[in-house]
């Protein structure tokens, strides 16, 4: 697996969301991507699966050029990912939710009932099996955020892009959404993951991606970033004394 | 007990559905001495393809279109124009070539207008197709030389010997009822073999979030397309097969009007857009209840009372026939209550969601069979699993 953004801009009209990224993953690395409130993550989570279109600068996946591409296209190809807000299939079933990647993965060759034994299995590690039936309106937001996980798991990608997974979520589900990060990092996959939970980020990744104003400021072990005066600007502000000469407004 | 409670689970969908096909079967015989309702029959099978259609379109996949009428009518139109033995594109078919021709037509422009809807949603969807509708009747009304204008256009009507006979045993319209049948059943058998393959879980899953299915690798445009076709196409079948029956024989541009179009949604909205079949049984319920309703039989008693009321009767919109009341337009003011209410307390439909139940049912008994199959268990203890399961009712 190799993801490689070359230079990705992305703008809104008058407004820089994704100024000149570039940073390239490779193997099964676990990658946090963090930076404050509109720093760009879900934009370049939405530039990398294909649901916007950079602005300037190339996106590569695996050797193929995928900027540009639609979001099926990309999904076929190898990258997966979960939304800020979930976006469970409301109005199906937890099992009709995991079968939608599993019957739509490209080249699929197994039957429902083998894709359906498979869903199983992941509802059962999600300790969701007893809830196959249920609509997924019916489900608690936590339950939501693990359904997104499961659907992932049956599309088997090989870069999983995780936007907040543990947001809103109670700790005994965070713990289950531990173990998926582990049991899929094990499988050899790559992930992304995009968390304002610095505790869990700092814990789970071996490598840290900083944005601020859409600009890479910071990339490296978490130790490292950690230190980085420009991170601690970026969270924490400039000195009260240096801040206070400055304009509201600012 | 639970034995008892397995099998009824288990025979019940196909109990009723047999019970149901049986009904609609000897629907002819039953009323032979009324051919009248033999013709709503045909008739209201006709609005339960369009409606069960419809609902294929909107309720599996999302795309509240308003043009499906206009597919019925172009299929007709189409296969009439070359049905004819001259003027302009007149190729002088029979119904048998044109018909499958006017599906074409439909399907092919159904292909068009579903790529153009690509990137409409709702009420931007709902405009562009009532301005593709409108435009398309006003079309067929204006070139005269093509559709016959305003008087609409006379078409070649089929006949099948082997139905024939049965007009002596049935009702003078069953041929026409039981090709409509044919076509009907044809149509659920297609589309329900649509929504249970992986195109089914695709259409539903687009129409709950697009972003979402497209990210999960669902090829959104080809699914969006594939139900703006199938739909059309099934439309065009309902309309081209329907008008060149012995008793028809003529299209008009108003029936593709977009009050037509608005009563086959209320039907399949009144019966469950989300469920092909409730879709269809709520057509099929609410044609004849408005065509029972133009005139509701009364009892001798109940008639003079009335008779001496007339005057009153009349000034309220009501009406007086020879063994009945007629209530005019208050019907479809009772049809727009009912649709009111549909949509204010049963946003499923009325019909869905007890299909719904009955198939929930079965599901149950399925999983504890796999599950009882699977531990190696005798499939006699089925009914002891029935009961361990907890199910969800699974509201939506």
């Amino acid at each position: 697996m190799r993801l490689e953004l070359k230079k990705v801009v992305k703008q809104f009209g008058g407004l820089t969301a994704v100024n000149g990224v570039s940073f390239t993953i490779e193997g099964s690395q676990l990658v946090g991507l963090i930076g404050p409130n509109g720093a760009g993550k879900s934009t370049l989570t939405n530039l990398i699966s294909g649901i916007l279109k950079p602005t300037s600068g190339e996106i590569w996946f695996n050797g193929e050029r995928i900027d540009g591409k639609p979001p099926y296209v990309i999904a076929a190809r190898g990258i997966g990912r979960t939304f800020q807000v979930t976006r469970a299939f409301r109005r199906m079933t937890v099992l009709e939710n995991l079968l939608t990647p599993g019957l739509a993965k490209f080249g699929n060759r197994k039957s429902r009932a083998q894709l359906e034994e498979e869903a199983m299995e992941i509802l059962r590690f999600l300790t969701m099996d007893h809830l196959r039936w249920e609509y997924a309106s019916n489900l608690s937001g936590g339950q939501q955020k693990l359904l997104e996980l499961g659907r992932l798991l049956m599309m088997d990608p090989d870069l999983i892009i995780l936007d907040e997974p543990f947001a809103g979520v109670h700790p005994k589900l965070q713990r289950t959404i531990y173990d998926y990060i582990k049991r899929v990092k094990a499988r050899g996959k790559a992930i992304i993951l995009i968390s304002h939970d610095m505790e869990s980020i700092f814990t789970l990744s071996e490598r840290l991606l900083v944005l601020n104003f859409g600009t890479l400021i910071a990339d490296g072990p978490p130790e490292e970033v950690k230190e980085n005066p420009e991170v601690i600007e970026a969270y924490l502000g400039k000195d009260e004394e240096e801040d206070q000469f400055l304009p509201t407004a600012a | 007990m639970n034995t008892m409670r397995a099998y009824y689970d288990r025979y019940l969908p196909w109990a009723l559905g047999i019970a149901f096909l049986f009904g609609l079967l000897v629907f002819p015989f039953y009323q032979r001495e009324s051919p009248y309702w033999v013709y709503v029959g045909a008739n209201a099978l006709f609005y339960a393809i369009l409606a069960s259609s419809w609902a294929l379109l909107a309720g599996y996949n999302g795309q509240f279109s308003f043009a499906h009428m206009a597919f019925m009518g172009l299929a007709t139109y189409a296969s009439g124009i070359v049905g004819r033995e001259a003027g302009i594109w007149a190729l002088n078919w029979s119904p048998a070539l044109s018909i499958p021709f006017g599906v074409l037509v439909a399907g092919v422009v159904g292909l068009l207008i579903g790529y153009l809807c690509l990137r409409l949603r709702s009420t931007y969807l709902a405009l562009f197709t009532i301005a593709f509708a409108e435009i398309l009747r006003l079309v067929f009304k204006a070139e005269v030389d093509l559709t016959g204008g305003p008087n609409g256009l006379y078409l070649k009507t089929f006949n099948l010997p082997f139905l024939e006979g049965l007009t002596r045993y049935a009702s003078t319209y069953a041929p026409m009822y039981y090709t409509m049948l044919a076509v009907f059943l044809f149509s659920l058998v297609v589309m329900y073999a649509l929504v249970n393959s992986r195109y089914g879980i695709f259409f539903r899953a687009v129409r709950e979030d697009e972003e979402a299915a497209a990210a999960l690798g669902v090829h959104v445009v080809r699914v969006r397309i594939l139900a703006f076709v199938v739909s059309s196409m099934i439309a065009g079948l309902a309309g081209a097969v329907f008008h060149h029956s012995p008793g028809i024989g003529i299209v008009v541009p108003d029936e593709m009007q977009i009050g037509r179009m608005s009563l086959v949604i209320a039907m399949a909205v009144i019966g469950g857009s989300n469920n092909l079949m409730a879709a269809a049984i709520g057509a099929l319920f609410l044609h004849f209840a408005l065509e029972w309703l133009q005139e509701i039989p009364m009892p001798d008693a109940l008639m003079s009372w009335l008779q001496a009321h007339q005057a009153t009767l009349e000034a309220w919109g009501f009406g007086l026939g020879e063994a009945g009341l007629k209530t005019n337009a208050w019907r479809m003011v009772a049809f727009g209550i009912l649709l009111m209410v549909t949509l204010r307390f049963w946003r499923n439909g009325l019909v869905s969601p007890i299909l719904e139940r009955i198939m929930q049912a079965r599901a149950k008994e399925e999983v504890a069979r796999g599950r009882a199959a699977k531990a190696g268990k005798d499939l006699a203890d089925v009914d002891k699993l029935v009961v361990d399961e907890s199910p969800n009712e699974g509201g939506q």
